[in-house]
């Protein structure tokens, strides 16, 4: 509890801290933006066939609409922005060598290391947490609520109440790959120590798992369980019906390749030597 | 009490250490003296735990939950965290008492000021050495390993940190070891030196005894040195007040007694170490 | 003579059978323009293969000579065509009416009648109309429109009396559906052998009504 303490004190005082979240509402500011001027041709464009068949009563342009934006737009620059700040709570400690002041220290390595693990998990969640409630509470203030109208093989409409739970379990669900993302940038600090190496090797696996996402790899069981397949889980909620159990054995998956990572750089923390 | 025995470290081919022993016992100052990349900070790694020998033994003695404490290299502390957050971060990892009372002793028994709020990027190197060892001191550790902790001070500093690694050893019986590259600083605080060479132990034994055998000549210093003839018959070299003269202990005292009997005031004698002796001790 | 005669019964016969199909159709005319506003909660249900939407409720407002007003507080896909319950449509312009005699198979008496429009202007180039001789109203509408496709109306009563239906089945031809990818969620599979089957699709949209009001000229 005390190396908790210590490590989210530490995360809170530096500046960098501030900056990153700084930047990532400075992001959602920018997305509210382009949604408000391109969300009215984005829709048009959609309805654009049924414009032949239909009248349109009410709008679609609404908070939920601009959330479901913001949510799209999230799994890139969020996870990389959480990789930088997280890879920095051990590659700067390397660097101003900190870490060696630390563990002349009767401190347990491991410990220290899992206490970094698990700031960094809650961090990330703590972003989230804040990006989303910032994203609704600007979007309904400004946009109003109304149904959602989502693209997955055929248009879906969900009204208002199940379209703010579906938003708000795609946020949470979505949230452990971001923390998945969070624990590998700091494994690769245990590994590569510098800061500029790290992110670098980081971004690069964002990118990599962003485009292998897309790959079929012939397999329904790899399909299923390859990491990088387990980051759109937050998808399934907007299919009309649910699949709870899917969206269950994600987490679960996603959970234990944290949990895999996790271990992973304890184990290299513990063994490797200091300086 | 820090010991160890026959140490081994490797880093690929490069042999850091081979075959190093010291000792150093409750209330001494033991010296590590040798010239960069010969061994010091790789040793002091090995007995402050965040390097593995490759085979020796290595044993740290004491009591309560910290038995050493040490520095190495430059301090390293939180640069934007002032001296009172950083050292009660550290007090907290490690279990030892943060509170304000706490914080201010360690901060008054290294001499830094309770006042300076500013973040630790602006300090000084003396006042980063002096809470790098307040650190050190949380929890009471019995033994303090200092690796280099004059480099980068001015003579003012240097007086200072001398000044309280003596206090402390006289107050608390502490166990010091520390590794240095200046001799001349390191001969007038260790009761015991210990010479490291290419990575390995080459003498060892007090630090009188030590200076004695690589002193060939000493420096003497006085505006009218020039005027004692006598000297004439010694190996001298002249630089302007002084001038070295290759003798051993007992000419020199011999030599300052025929200066004072010539009324020559001498303001300074210094011996003058041969590095190559100190170093290279079997080779004469 | 005797075949003279015969033939002239055939004809009468026919003449008078065809102009009981165009008084069948002027009497449900005047029935449906007997009807001067009314004003429904109507449950619009969307049964269209690509489109997925829960079922929505509006608020129906009718006034003679004006177009049907929707409103609703949710966002609702409103047919184009197939919401003139008064067919005002059919009727606009000059008509003509065509029996195609009785509807086979079925337990009510069913006409089968066609409606040509005689303007050009009409929108529609022939209605196919079902009509329950004995309650007198239309129960289903094939129409053929110039530029919107052709559409189907179900019409369901609740009584023998009623001239306006509680449940109406709006039926029409839905064209190949573009999504630009960049707004699908993002990593979606497109499916575009689904996507190409759904290119040639019958769409339908159901509507349920409850009358809050009706108002007839007395």
């Amino acid at each position: 509890m005390r190396l908790l303490y210590i490590e989210t004190y530490k995360l809170f005082r530096q500046s960098r801290t501030y900056y990153a979240i700084l930047a990532l509402f400075f992001i959602e500011a920018i997305v509210l933006l382009s949604a408000y001027y391109q969300g009215t041709g984005i829709i048009d464009i959609v309805l654009a066939n049924l414009k032949d068949t239909f009248y349109f009563q009410g709008k679609l342009l609404n908070g939920n609409l601009i959330i479901y934006f913001i949510l799209n737009s999230f799994w890139f620059h969020v996870p990389l922005l959480c990789m930088i700040i997280v890879s920095g709570m051990l590659t700067t400690e390397y660097q101003e060598k900190t870490l060696q002041t630390v563990l002349m220290q009767p401190v347990v390595k491991w410990k220290y290391l899992l206490a970094k693990y698990i700031v960094a998990s809650l961090f990330t969640i703590f972003l989230v947490l804040l990006l989303a409630l910032t994203s609704f509470l600007l979007s309904y203030g400004i946009f109003g609520k109304g149904d959602l109208v989502v693209y997955t093989n055929g248009l879906t409409f969900f009204e208002h109440d199940d379209a703010f739970y579906r938003l708000v379990y795609a946020f949470l669900f979505g949230t452990l790959s971001l923390v998945f993302f969070s624990v590998v940038s700091l494994t690769l600090a245990v590994l590569l120590k510098e800061s500029f190496k790290t992110w670098i090797v980081a971004a690069l696996f964002l990118i990599v798992s962003t485009l292998l996402l897309k790959i079929d790899l012939g397999n329904d069981v790899w399909n299923q369980i390859a990491f990088f397949k387990l980051n759109n889980t937050w998808q399934y909620f907007f299919n009309h019906d649910i699949e709870w159990n899917t969206i269950i054995i994600n987490s679960v998956l996603m959970g234990l390749y944290i949990l895999v990572t996790m271990l992973v750089g304890l184990f290299l923390f513990q063994k490797k030597d200091i300086g | 009490m820090i010991y160890c025995e026959r140490v081994h470290k490797k880093y690929g081919k490069v042999r850091a250490l081979h075959n190093v022993s010291i000792s150093c016992g409750k209330g001494e100052i033991l010296g590590l003296v040798g010239a960069n990349g010969a061994g010091k900070t790789t040793l002091f790694k090995i007995l402050l735990g965040l390097v593995t020998a490759d085979n020796g033994k290595v044993e740290i003695s004491g009591d309560g939950a910290k038995k050493i404490g040490g520095i190495i290299e430059k301090p390293a502390l939180y640069p934007y965290l002032n001296a009172h957050e950083n050292l009660r971060l550290f007090a907290k990892m490690q279990g030892a008492d943060f509170s304000k009372i706490a914080i201010e002793a360690s901060l008054e028994q290294v001499g830094l000021s309770l006042n300076r709020t500013d973040p630790v990027r602006n300090f000084s190197m003396g006042m980063k050495q002096r809470l790098g060892i307040a650190v050190a001191l949380l929890n009471n550790p019995s033994c303090l390993l200092l690796d280099e902790p004059f480099s980068g001070l001015d003579p003012l500093g240097i007086e200072a940190l001398k000044q309280l690694i003596l206090d402390l050893t006289q107050q608390t019986q502490m166990t010091i070891l520390i590794s240095s590259h200046i001799i001349d600083v390191l001969s007038t605080v260790c009761t015991n030196l210990s010479i490291i060479h290419n990575g390995e132990i080459v003498q060892t034994g007090a630090t009188s005894t030590i200076l004695a055998a690589c002193t060939k000549s000493y420096s003497l210093c006085g505006s009218d040195i020039k005027k004692a003839s006598f000297l004439s018959d010694y190996d001298t070299i002249s630089n302007g007040d002084c001038m070295t003269i290759s003798a051993s202990a007992t000419e020199i005292s011999e030599i300052i007694f025929k200066l004072s009997q010539q009324q020559i005031a001498i303001t300074s004698c210094r011996p003058v170490l041969d590095l190559q002796q100190l170093f290279n001790p079997k080779e004469k | 003579m005797k075949l003279y005669g015969i033939l002239l019964l055939f004809l009468y016969a026919a003449n008078g059978f065809s102009q009981t199909a165009e008084e069948q159709v002027l009497f449900i005319k005047s029935r449906l323009d007997s009807i001067e506003t009314f004003q429904a909660d109507i449950k619009l249900h969307v049964d269209i293969s690509f489109i997925k939407m829960p079922d929505k409720e509006a608020l129906a407002v009718f006034k003679k000579g004006e177009d049907l007003v929707i409103k609703s507080e949710d966002f609702v896909l409103i047919p184009k065509r197939g919401l003139d319950l008064s067919f005002s449509e059919l009727f606009e312009y000059p008509f003509m009416v065509v029996d195609r005699g009785e509807v086979e198979g079925q337990s009510t008496s069913l006409m089968a009648i066609s409606i040509l429009p005689s303007d050009n202007k009409a929108d529609f180039s022939v209605a196919n109309l079902h009509i329950d001789t004995q309650k007198q109203r239309i129960t289903w509408a094939e129409i053929n429109t110039k530029k919107d496709g052709a559409y189907t109306l179900r019409l369901t009563y609740p009584d023998s009396q009623a001239i306006l239906p509680t449940k109406l089945d709006v039926s029409f031809e839905m064209d190949r559906i573009r999504i630009p990818l960049n707004f699908a969620g993002s990593d979606v599979s497109i499916d575009r052998k689904k996507i190409r089957e759904a290119d040639q699709k019958t769409g339908k949209i159901k509507l349920a009504l409850e009358y809050r009001s009706i108002e007839k000229t007395q």
